[in-house]
């Protein structure tokens, strides 16, 4: 039995929750130091004793029925009472607003070049200038696009590439 | 609860067909099924050690009132999910804990410093000062109220974990392996914990003893 080892017991011991076992009262008789620690122990532990807490009030039981049959008659929450919580209901405002926002900029083209690509079509190029190369290349590009749609359609036998 | 009545709420032992004695988490289980009088038997049974948790935690009688049937009421508002997988006490307190420690977090500015005189009631239990039979003096009285004081307010400066596991384990007579439960500390942790807390207890409170 060490020194160490009774310390720790010594509030179970002060609060007359536990015993000294043979062992550690022999070893309390022997160690002053210890003796003494447990002594102050236990008269800490005396002291913490007076402050006592009072005993319900007699409206206690009234109070908590009362409260019971709140609980019981409020409607069962449905799956709208989650919104209630504030920071759930400002991340819905949010998340509510950024889809709006990203429905509203890809309606109007935002996020496209849809316009650039209509002006740039609209251009009438002089023949063997360089937009008109440029022009060329474009329609190209999107006639290879559509050759390998009709690849997978099967029907590239009636298509001719420069008609 | 339509069938908590005041008459209704005599502490009688819940005991099965056979006569065995049912455990609170058993007890629990019929409030989960439904029976009404099993609840008023877990209120008879812990609303005195919850109010005088809830009084040391809080610091003030009509707050730990209501702290109080704030648990029953959550205990009667999560019956359908209850699932006995530790002991009933171990969770009760553990949702009194946290009720406990969520008040105490947001009122924390609100407290006034405290001071002790004979003529004003005492800010906690709302009594006012009488000489008790003639067996105390007034300066004795006042001497016994500075103590008090004294010891209220040690224990309120102790760390929240420190604070709580002094009052479950000097005042609600809990051991080291429930009160690791509720707080989810080891055993070796928790009789640390508490060691330091009698510790700093024993040094502060050394005027008084």
């Amino acid at each position: 039995m060490t020194c160490k080892q009774i310390r720790e017991k010594m509030p179970d011991v002060a609060a007359g929750l536990a015993g000294t076992t043979s062992e550690e009262t022999r070893h309390l008789a022997t160690c002053a130091s210890c003796a003494g620690e447990l002594e102050e122990f236990r008269r800490t532990m005396a002291l913490l004793d007076e402050w006592q807490a009072p005993e319900p009030s007699p409206y206690f039981d009234i109070r908590l029925q009362a409260r019971l049959r709140e609980e019981i008659s409020r409607p069962q929450a449905g799956w709208l009472a989650w919104f209630r919580h504030p920071v759930l209901a400002s991340a819905f405002t949010v998340l509510m607003g950024l889809g709006i926002a990203l429905f509203v900029a890809d309606h109007h083209g935002a996020f496209t070049t849809q316009d650039d690509s209509i002006v740039a079509a609209d251009i009438q190029a002089q023949p063997g200038t360089a937009v008109s190369d440029l022009q060329t290349l474009e329609k190209n590009h999107d006639m290879l696009a559509d050759f390998d749609l009709l690849d997978d359609l099967q029907v590239q036998n009636n298509v001719t590439a420069n008609p | 609860m339509a069938g908590m009545t005041p008459a209704g709420m005599g502490i009688a032992p819940v005991v099965t067909a056979a006569g065995q004695d049912l455990s609170d988490a058993d007890i629990m289980l019929r409030v989960k099924a439904g029976d009404s009088a099993a609840f008023d038997y877990l209120v008879q049974k812990y609303r005195r050690p919850l109010v005088s948790f809830m009084y040391r935690m809080a610091r003030n009688s009509a707050v730990a009132e209501d702290l109080a049937q704030e648990v029953f009421l959550r205990v009667y508002r999560s019956r359908n999910t209850y699932e006995p997988s530790a002991k009933f006490t171990t969770w009760l307190y553990r949702i009194a804990t946290n009720l406990a420690v969520n008040h105490a977090r947001d009122t924390r500015y609100e407290r006034p410093e405290v001071s002790v005189s004979l003529d004003e009631p005492d800010e906690e239990t709302g009594t006012t000062f009488e000489l008790r039979d003639g067996k105390l003096t007034a300066e004795q009285e006042m001497v016994r109220r500075e103590r008090l004081q004294a010891i209220r307010s040690k224990v309120e400066a102790l760390p929240e974990r420190q604070r709580t596991a002094v009052i479950m384990h000097k005042y609600q007579q809990m051991d080291y392996k429930q009160i690791a439960e509720v707080l989810k500390l080891s055993e070796s942790a928790t009789k640390s914990l508490l060691f330091r807390a009698y510790e700093t207890l024993r040094e502060q409170l050394k005027d008084f003893i």
